[in-house]
C-alpha cells in the first residue's frame, strides 16, 4: 500500500472527530455521573455499605499494619492457653486406666435396666474366669446378707457403696 | 490532541486517594471529551457511549485507591475504557445501530474537509451524512481490536508507543494492526469509488 492511500485513509478518519455529541452533554456529564453515583448508592444493600466503609477506614488508616503485632502476639496467646487448657483438663482417669489395663466384664446391670451408680463401682474386675448365675448367687447372696465384695488379686477395688446420699 | 498532563493529573489523583471528590470530578471534566471519542468511534452510538462512559468513570473511581503510579493516569484510564469497550463489543456481537447524526458544524469550516471535498476523492460525490455513513460502516467492518488501534492512532493522535502502553502489546504489533486496518479500509474505500451510491 502506498502513502499517499494511507494519507488519504488518515484524513479521512481524522474528520471522524467532528462526530460529537449532542450539545450540552459534556456540560451534563459530570451531574448524571453523581445521579448514577447516588442511585448505585442506594440500590446497594446496607451490609455491602457497611463492608466498603470498613474497607476504606482500614484503607485510610492503614490498620492492617498497626494490628499485625498485636493480633499476632495474641493469636499465640490465645493457642497458648487453649493447649494448656487442654493439658489442665486431662482425665486422670485416664492415667488409671494405663497403669492397670484391666480386662471388663459386663457391667452389673448388664440386662439393660438404669441404675444411679457410678460407671467406676458398677464395673466389675474380672480376673477370674466367669462362674455360672446359679454358682455364684449359691456362694454369696444366699448365705450372707453383707454386701457384695469384689476382689482383684485380693486387693478390693472398692468398699464403697453404688449409691450414697 | 490534548497532550496527557501528568502532573496536574497526579496532583488530582493524590486528592482523589486523601478522600476528595472534587479532585476525581476535575479529571472526569477533563477525560470525558477524550474519552468520548474513543469509546464512540469504537462502537459508533451515542447511547451505548454514554453508559459506557458512566460505567468506566465509576469504576475508575472505585479503584482509584490501588492506582500506585506505576503508569501516567491518561494511559490507566484509556486502559479501563478500551479494555471496558472491547469487552461491551464482544457481548454486544454484530449487534448494533449507528447513531451518526451528531456532526460537529464545524466540519464545514476544517481545512481538511474541505480540501478532501474538493479533490477526486470518494468523499467529492457524497455528502456529509453520506461521507459519516460510509467512514462508519468501514470502521465497524473491522475487527474490535484493529479498530481501537485505528481509532487512538488516526482518530486520537495517540503515538503507537503510548496505544502499546494502553492494550499492553508490543508496538510492532501495534504498527501490524494498524498496517492491517489501513489495507482492509482501503479495499472497502475502492468499492466506494467504483459505486459510490451503493
Amino acid at each position: 500500500m502506498d502513502e499517499s492511500n494511507d494519507s488519504e485513509i488518515a484524513r479521512l478518519l481524522r474528520l471522524k472527530r467532528y462526530e460529537q455529541p449532542p450539545p450540552g452533554y459534556f456540560e451534563n456529564f459530570l451531574h448524571e455521573f453523581h445521579r448514577r453515583q447516588r442511585d448505585e448508592l442506594l440500590r446497594q444493600p446496607l451490609w455491602r455499605i457497611c463492608m466498603e466503609r470498613t474497607h476504606e477506614w482500614v484503607f485510610q488508616f492503614n490498620v492492617r499494619s498497626l494490628l499485625s503485632y498485636p493480633a499476632a502476639i495474641a493469636a499465640v496467646l490465645v493457642c497458648a492457653a487453649v493447649v494448656s487448657l487442654k493439658i489442665y483438663q486431662e482425665p486422670e482417669t485416664a492415667k488409671v486406666a494405663l497403669q492397670n489395663p484391666p480386662t471388663l466384664s459386663a457391667p452389673a446391670n448388664a440386662e439393660g435396666g438404669w441404675t444411679l451408680a457410678s460407671p467406676v463401682a458398677t464395673r466389675i474386675f474380672r480376673t477370674q474366669p466367669l462362674r455360672s448365675f446359679d454358682e455364684s448367687s449359691q456362694t454369696h447372696f444366699l448365705n450372707s446378707g453383707t454386701p457384695t465384695r469384689y476382689v482383684l488379686d485380693s486387693v478390693p477395688v472398692s468398699y464403697e457403696p453404688t449409691f450414697t446420699f | 490532541m490534548d497532550q496527557p498532563r501528568t502532573d496536574e493529573d497526579q496532583a488530582l489523583v493524590n486528592r482523589t486517594q486523601s478522600g476528595d471528590a472534587s479532585a476525581f470530578d476535575q479529571l472526569v471534566v477533563r477525560y470525558t471529551p477524550r474519552l468520548y471519542g474513543l469509546v464512540y468511534n469504537m462502537t459508533s452510538n451515542h447511547e451505548d457511549t454514554n453508559d459506557l462512559l458512566q460505567d468506566i468513570f465509576s469504576k475508575a473511581y472505585k479503584a482509584i485507591r490501588g492506582f500506585r503510579g506505576k503508569s501516567s493516569f491518561y494511559t490507566w484510564i484509556h486502559s479501563i475504557a478500551v479494555n471496558m469497550t472491547l469487552n461491551f463489543l464482544k457481548k454486544r456481537g454484530r449487534r448494533f445501530q449507528l447513531s451518526l447524526d451528531d456532526v460537529d458544524a464545524s466540519i464545514q469550516n476544517d481545512k481538511e474537509f474541505l480540501e478532501l471535498t474538493a479533490t477526486s476523492s470518494p468523499v467529492r460525490e457524497a455528502d456529509l451524512s453520506e461521507l459519516q455513513r460510509r467512514l462508519n460502516e468501514a470502521m465497524m467492518k473491522l475487527s474490535d481490536e484493529h479498530r481501537a488501534v485505528v481509532t487512538m492512532f488516526h482518530i486520537q493522535g495517540m503515538p503507537h508507543a503510548e496505544i502499546s502502553k494502553i492494550l499492553r502489546v508490543s508496538e510492532g504489533t501495534v504498527r501490524s494492526r494498524l498496517f492491517y486496518a489501513n489495507r482492509q479500509l482501503q479495499n472497502y474505500l475502492d468499492e466506494f469509488r467504483k459505486n459510490p451510491v451503493s
